[in-house]
């Protein structure tokens, strides 16, 4: 019977145009805006002058393919002397379009521009200015690239400079010394020297669009759920359905159920969306790289995949909390519009107080479902918990899921208390 | 079966909304009548258990049915004053949604659904959105999922409300059909309902019972409280002012007027017939709203 019950509430959540609509535009503006035209057009459309919408042409595809196949030449170990090469490649092309731009050979001087594009030089640049800020020219007139000018020669000690740079990170971090030898023993466990490949299509995917993903899934699935319980009054059901048989207990964990499954199928709609754009547009090269490509002084000894499936797990188990938390003020409520401004308040509200709060209090926001970041995997924030140092990926995946469910039994409780009014 | 309500009290703050109420229901129907605010709907709520008594105790069969739980709510059918709906849900969803709720199986539950829906003349209208249906269409929806369990107990507050005349007899055919040996409670404004449906009629005053009795008894405590006075048109406003004016009308360019009350108004006046209408005004006369 209670299964039977649970389809007709889930039937009813999707009945809802609330629901729909949220449903829809969340994987419109996920899957379409936030993957696909973003790989083909906002990001890695080669740029194409003022005629283009974000100064980017239309042509991410192939121009993803052309630097791929450039970054491939450098294949192998990355050493002091493979990131010398590189730069000095960089530099060459843009010293040819230079030259061509002063014959006045325009289609010379482009040719040369676009390989220069291909280069890896967004990746390049950031471990250049993380490793070597000794060489920052400050008489640049205007904030340029260190890729384009430093002298390749004097990029050595690549690996040492790393592990140095991590050590003052911890340092100027504050981190006591138990937690550095914490952090610093799973710096350890990174394997160097890194294999080179193009990384640019997964740094921009872990470090900005799975976590921007969760802030958008957030406003929908508040707008979707807030209604689940408040909706029975304002319909002007609730009385009605608490004189059934199965209108107490059962109903609510119908109810809670429906929510988390509507949580799942948005999620995995938008991970399959967001999955198979990524599949299409970058491949699965680089799956096997550490993340230290995207973030140097990252110290978790963690490959590109591995980063993946946790800022999913993170998406999804922050989901299911945010779901329940959603459902809990929604019975407590009993108001659709005060349901939906406390559920959007959970979330943005910690997310705008954060940065005048001291760093602890920010630290705690982030167990708040959807309020963290899944790119604290590239980060050294911990947790002291029991006495123990305690790594703070671990908890920003686990804690929120266990809060929204820490209140599954008073969200049943307060829709099945009998009514004092 | 015996469904008993001892000393049931609901306060508000201060205010008293039911008082100290207590009956012994037995099948049958049973009307209960009052004005707005008598605290019908308050007393329908704690007899459905939805609504936190301040004291006192409904036991269905010498069992409290707060302990009962599902139990009583597996034989309970209610019809809420304001019925609310699934706007996009067609009827014959809604009857689904509603059986799944009372632990009706599937195949039973689509069975059933088509029966109420025959039942009460929405058999045509049963894929059709609630929210393309008339008041009394709805309220016919809200009749038949109050039915779908079979219930033994069945609270209908203000069943009538919003159906015409055509559909208000055929609502009293199918409770005269339906109550046999059911417990059936009504409240309605519509005295005529009451007087057509219920064996035993309560009638319900700032929270408590005012008269009770079957129909027949009531009349009888009117009798002798009804009169017919004949005045000329002008003097009328003077007697809407005065007496409590059940019935008007116009005859030989002169006024005939029903007055309820418990002396003769006038000396020309003459003792009539009472009916329950006359003793809904005795008790809830019409200058005392005003």
């Amino acid at each position: 019977m209670f299964k039977e019950l649970f389809l007709q509430e889930h039937k009813k959540l999707w009945k809802k145009k609330s629901a729909r609509l949220s449903f829809f535009l969340c994987v419109l503006y996920i899957v379409v805006f936030g993957s696909f035209l973003n790989y083909q057009w906002f990001a890695f459309g080669s740029s194409g002058g003022d005629y283009s919408g974000f100064g980017n042409l239309f042509d991410g595809y192939e121009n993803i393919r052309k630097m791929q196949e450039y970054a491939g030449q450098w294949e192998g170990k990355l050493t002091d002397e493979t990131l010398q090469e590189m730069v000095r490649d960089y530099q060459r092309m843009l010293r040819e379009a230079e030259a061509a731009r002063g014959a006045g050979d325009t289609r010379r001087e482009q040719q040369y521009a676009a390989e220069a594009q291909r280069a890896d030089q967004r990746s390049i640049n950031s471990w250049i200015s993380t490793l070597y800020p000794e060489l920052e020219d400050s008489s640049q007139t205007y904030p340029t690239l260190m890729v384009r000018y430093v002298e390749p020669d004097r990029l050595n000690g690549f690996y040492e400079r790393r592990r140095q740079k991590v050590e003052e990170f911890l340092d100027i971090f504050g981190h006591t010394e138990e937690e550095k030898e914490y952090l610093l023993a799973m710096n350890d466990r990174v394997d160097e020297p890194y294999a080179y490949c193009w990384v640019e299509g997964w740094r921009m995917l872990l470090s900005n669009m799975v976590s921007d993903f969760g802030m958008v899934m957030a406003v929908f699935l508040v707008i979707a759920l807030s209604t689940v319980f408040a909706g029975e009054w304002h319909n002007g059901t609730g009385r009605l359905l608490l004189t059934t048989k199965n209108g107490w207990r059962e109903i609510a964990c119908a109810k809670i159920l429906s929510g988390i499954a509507y949580t799942l199928e948005l999620f995995f709609a938008i991970a399959a969306g967001a999955v198979a754009g990524q599949l299409i547009y970058l491949g699965t090269e680089g799956w096997d790289q550490p993340i230290q490509y995207i973030k140097l002084i990252a110290v978790a000894p963690v490959n590109m995949l591995q980063a993946e499936i946790f800022e999913y797990a993170y998406l999804l188990l922050g989901a299911v909390g945010l779901a329940l938390l959603v459902m809990f003020l929604s019975a407590v409520a009993k108001n659709n519009f005060i349901a939906l401004v406390s559920g959007l308040a959970i979330v943005y509200l910690p997310m705008a107080m954060a940065g005048y709060m001291p760093m602890q209090v920010q630290k705690m926001f982030d167990l708040i479902p959807l309020v963290g970041s899944p790119t604290d995997i590239f980060r050294t924030n911990v947790f002291h918990l029991f006495g123990q140092i305690v790594w703070s990926p671990y908890l920003l995946v686990t804690v929120p899921v266990l809060l929204g469910c820490a209140f599954i039994p008073f969200t049943v409780k307060r829709w099945a208390r009998r009514l004092k009014r | 079966m015996e469904l008993s309500i001892d000393s049931l009290t609901k306060h508000y703050g201060s205010k008293i909304a039911v008082d100290c109420v207590s009956a012994t229901l037995k099948p049958g129907v049973y009307g209960l009548l009052g004005e707005n605010g008598a605290g019908k709907t308050t007393l329908m709520r704690m007899i459905c258990s939805i609504l936190k008594a301040t004291s006192g105790e409904v036991l269905f069969d010498g069992r409290d049915v707060t302990d009962m739980g599902a139990g009583y709510r597996n034989i309970l059918g209610y019809l809420p004053q304001d019925f609310g709906y699934y706007p996009d849900y067609t009827a014959m969803e809604f009857l689904r949604y509603m059986a799944a709720l009372k632990g009706i199986p599937r195949k039973k539950a689509v069975t059933r659904s088509e029966e109420l829906l025959a039942v009460t003349g929405l058999e045509h209208v049963g894929g059709k959105k609630i929210k393309t249906f008339s008041g009394g269409m709805k309220q016919r929806l809200g009749i038949a999922q109050a039915l779908l369990n079979h219930p033994k107990v069945l609270i209908l507050d203000e069943p009538t409300a919003g159906l015409d005349p055509k559909e208000r007899v055929r609502f009293r055919n199918l409770l005269a059909d339906y109550a046999g040996d059911r417990i059936v409670l009504l409240s309605t404004h519509i005295v005529s309902d009451i007087e057509a449906i219920a064996d035993y009629v309560y009638i319900m005053k700032k929270g408590s019972f005012a008269a009770q009795g079957s129909v027949a008894e009531l009349i009888a405590q009117a009798g002798g409280k009804v009169w017919e006075l004949i005045v000329e048109p002008r003097e009328v406003p003077a007697w809407e002012r005065k007496a409590t004016i059940s019935n008007l009308r116009h005859e030989d360019g002169h006024v005939v007027l029903r007055i309820v009350s418990d002396v003769s108004p006038a000396p020309q006046a003459t003792v009539c017939h009472a009916g329950l209408e006359d003793l809904y005004l005795y008790y809830f006369p019409v200058k005392e709203e005003n």
